[in-house]
């Protein structure tokens, strides 16, 4: 038996399939008040249990998280992790805690319904045999330097075989040097600027595909529902995922002959929309879109309707994608459009990976959380089953092998297909264009999967 | 009609600007604590509104005075328990342990209520003269600024309390000698600042998301309307927070909002070279 031993000023969570999960959580002077959760899976291992250590395992973390003078460690015994060879072992550096925990909680709930999934098939099958997924990660706290950090410490300390890549552009584009450096593999399942992507790298593989299809097939779908449409004010927050789609939207709407009377950036941090409101109000728009977090977008639909702006469609980048961003916004969000890589709605069969149907993973994700999965749920499922689709394919873990599977990849799973390009982002997929309409989410496009036609805001 | 609307815009904001500054500024004027905490004070006051709004319905005004007394219970522990061990030590001290406490306050509301943006969805509507338009969320907003500045003057003009925390800013050896109890002065002038946090707090959840992504954006918004408006004179935040919110209100008409925020800094870096004390401030306070 072997014993790895870590210290860490963070925390940290491991999760095996090997039947044998042994966390320990302890101070940095004195190992014996430590506290540890034991799972003897070979006795008694079942999915519940497994369930039961990893919430009380996170309850553990939360109190870890509010101390920041307790140092997390961590033991892991079981003779399938002495052997490198006969586990696929899976890093991420997430969000937990800080500005992005929303979405790094997302990230890391979705991989635990899949990692559960895949571990009631005993694994994945790899040359004929059945291979053990373990999936490592960290609480970066929404800081982007330390994700560097960690995925560096995941590669060399913890030896991960590949990584997957956290919440949005900027901090992808921070651990996509990293693993580039490492020669290690990354899936990003929630980047979509190609300013990450064009950088040369060889690891690096991203599962949504890049923002302007998005925005040329918008411009076109709304000149087609609102004939008269001919003026656009465009209004962004200065980030990299919300600028790149504000920029490419002007470009869009500009090249199809709208006239593009506002656009502006705002600055990260800006508390109040009022002066640009009162500036796009000016200009008389027919079409207001604005990309942002979802706080920003809150605040500017509620300044929209507070001075006034009677704009017929009011699209905003990423809002309506999120529950919160209605609930937060009640009766305001009403007709509000945007467009998103994925949405439920859509139906994909006969699929690769853990879920054989877009419907299949449905079932599951809602009898598990209760709510709608929405596209960072769908994307970063879709990214571990490329990534053990990849390994598969190369029949090891050996991190080249695994990279020039990936590179080849063109599968179909229950998020949709995924072909990486050349520069490792998805290519061409047609992105869904959503709507608020009443309580619920409605889809105006690809026809395909339409289920309701385009309302203009009163 | 556009420029009263921006005119418009600016006053309405700097008075929520007050807001956010009115107690931060007490703290660091009297006790010369740069209080960390206090956007994330303002959050939990949100926090509380929104949730007390969510499951009974009760108006955020009204809840509002009960909010910030929670705040002021939760100010006045906190300095009695931990930063009146510090207080007196250099300025750096009493930052690094509010900046602590700060985190695991700010940890702690993440954990428990995460960071998901929530909103009293309370639309009061808007008022509307010609084209200009005035939030009516906003106004009650303004109004409250008007009040704390006005209870706040009077406080400390007229109560023995207010007497009190003003004669240990002066001199807090000859306040001991006096007889007065400078720690509880402190405890008590730390929970008034968390108070006037609590209660911008209720007026906030119906105007802003409420989420802990805020607190640091509050908090700035605190710093440069004190240095601006000056520390040591009551009206100090009301004065910094019109200026700041004007600003950066004509800012973002003209030159574009990716450019008002830093026109507001450069407004701050201006008024630390050329006056110290802010606009208002009273000289030894700076």
């Amino acid at each position: 038996m072997q014993f790895t031993f870590r210290t860490d000023m963070t925390e940290l969570l491991v999760v095996t399939t090997n039947g044998m999960t042994f966390a320990a959580l302890q101070t940095q002077n004195n190992g014996d008040h430590g506290r540890a959760v034991r799972d003897d899976g070979a006795a008694r291992g079942s999915t519940e249990q497994k369930g039961a250590i990893m919430r009380n395992t996170i309850r553990h973390l939360a109190k870890l998280t509010v101390s920041a003078t307790v140092l997390a460690s961590a033991f892991l015994a079981g003779p399938a992790l002495a052997d490198e060879d006969g586990v696929l072992k899976i890093g991420a550096p997430l969000a937990l805690t800080g500005g992005l925990a929303d979405e790094g909680k997302k990230q890391e709930a979705v991989w635990q319904l899949w990692l559960d999934k895949v571990t009631a098939n005993g694994g994945i099958e790899v040359d004929g045999k059945k291979m053990p997924v373990e999936l490592v990660y960290y609480d970066y706290q929404t800081d982007g330097k330390r994700a560097g950090q960690l995925a560096e410490k995941l590669i060399t300390d913890d030896g991960v075989d590949v990584l997957m890549a956290p919440f949005g552009s900027g901090h992808t584009k921070i651990v996509a040097a990293v693993a580039e450096r490492y020669q290690t593999p990354l899936v990003a399942c929630v980047a979509s600027s190609v300013s990450v992507y064009d950088q040369g790298f060889k690891y690096l593989f991203g599962t949504l595909a890049p923002n302007t299809g998005m925005t040329e097939s918008m411009v076109a779908y709304f000149k087609e529902k609102m004939p008269g449409l001919s003026k656009v004010a465009v209004y962004g927050r200065d980030d990299v995922f919300p600028k790149a789609m504000a920029t490419a939207l002007a470009a869009s709407a500009g090249n199809a002959g709208l006239d593009v009377v506002y656009n502006e950036l705002y600055a990260v941090g800006t508390m109040d929309h009022s002066a640009a409101v009162s500036a796009i109000k000016s200009a008389s728009p027919d079409w207001i879109y604005m990309t942002g977090y979802t706080q920003d977008l809150i605040l500017g639909r509620k300044q929209m309707s507070d001075l006034g702006i009677d704009a017929p469609i009011i699209t905003m980048v990423t809002g309506p994608a999120y529950a919160e961003f209605t609930e937060g916004l009640g009766e305001l969000a009403d007709g509000v459009t945007s467009s998103t890589w994925w949405h439920h709605a859509t139906s994909y069969t006969d699929t690769i990976g853990a879920w054989s149907s877009t419907a299949d993973f449905y079932k599951d994700f809602v009898a598990k959380f209760g709510g709608d999965p929405d596209y960072v749920h769908g994307s970063c499922a879709a990214a571990a089953d490329v990534l053990v689709n990849a390994v598969q394919t190369a029949g090891s873990t050996d991190k080249t092998a695994v990279r020039d599977a990936l590179a080849a990849t063109e599968v179909l799973t229950f998020y949709g297909p995924i072909d990486f390009g050349d520069n490792g982002m998805n290519q061409g997929r047609e992105m869904p264009i959503i709507q608020v309409q009443g309580e619920a989410i409605k889809v105006l496009y690809p026809a395909a999967i339409a289920d309701a036609e385009m309302t203009m805001i009163k | 009609m556009d420029v009263f609307q921006i005119l418009l815009n600016g006053i309405v904001l700097g008075a929520l600007y007050a807001c956010i500054a009115i107690g931060f500024s007490l703290v660091w004027g009297v006790l010369n604590v740069i209080n960390m905490l206090h956007g994330s004070f303002i959050i939990l006051g949100g926090y509380l509104t929104y949730f007390a709004w969510h499951y009974t319905g009760i108006y955020p005004i009204i809840l509002l005075p009960f909010v910030a007394l929670a705040l002021f219970a939760l100010g006045y522990v906190l300095q009695h328990l931990f930063i009146n061990k510090v207080v007196t030590a250099p300025v750096l001290t009493t930052l690094t342990l509010t900046f602590g406490l700060d985190m695991i306050l700010y940890n702690l509301m993440t954990v428990f209520f995460t960071a998901t943006p929530r909103r009293v969805t309370l639309d009061l509507g808007t008022l509307s003269f010609g084209d200009v338009y005035l939030p009516i969320d906003r106004l009650l907003g303004m109004a409250l600024a008007l009040v704390l500045t006005a209870l706040l003057y009077l406080v400390m003009r007229g109560s023995r309390i207010g007497r009190a925390i003003v004669a240990v800013r002066m001199d807090r050896q000859a306040a001991a000698l006096m007889g007065i109890r400078v720690n509880q002065v402190y405890s008590i002038t730390f929970g008034i600042g968390a108070l006037m946090a609590g209660a911008a707090g209720a007026i906030f959840a119906m105007v802003f998301p409420v989420t802990t992504n805020l607190t640091g954006v509050f908090l700035g918004k605190a710093f440069v309307v004190c240095v601006i408006g000056g520390l040591g004179s009551v009206p100090g935040a009301l004065v910094g927070g019109l200026a700041l919110g004007l600003i950066e209100s004509v800012a973002g008409y003209t030159i574009g909002p990716q450019n008002a925020i830093t026109v507001g800094f450069l407004l701050m870096l201006f008024l630390l070279v050329v006056r110290p004390t802010g606009l208002i401030g009273v000289k030894g306070y700076e």
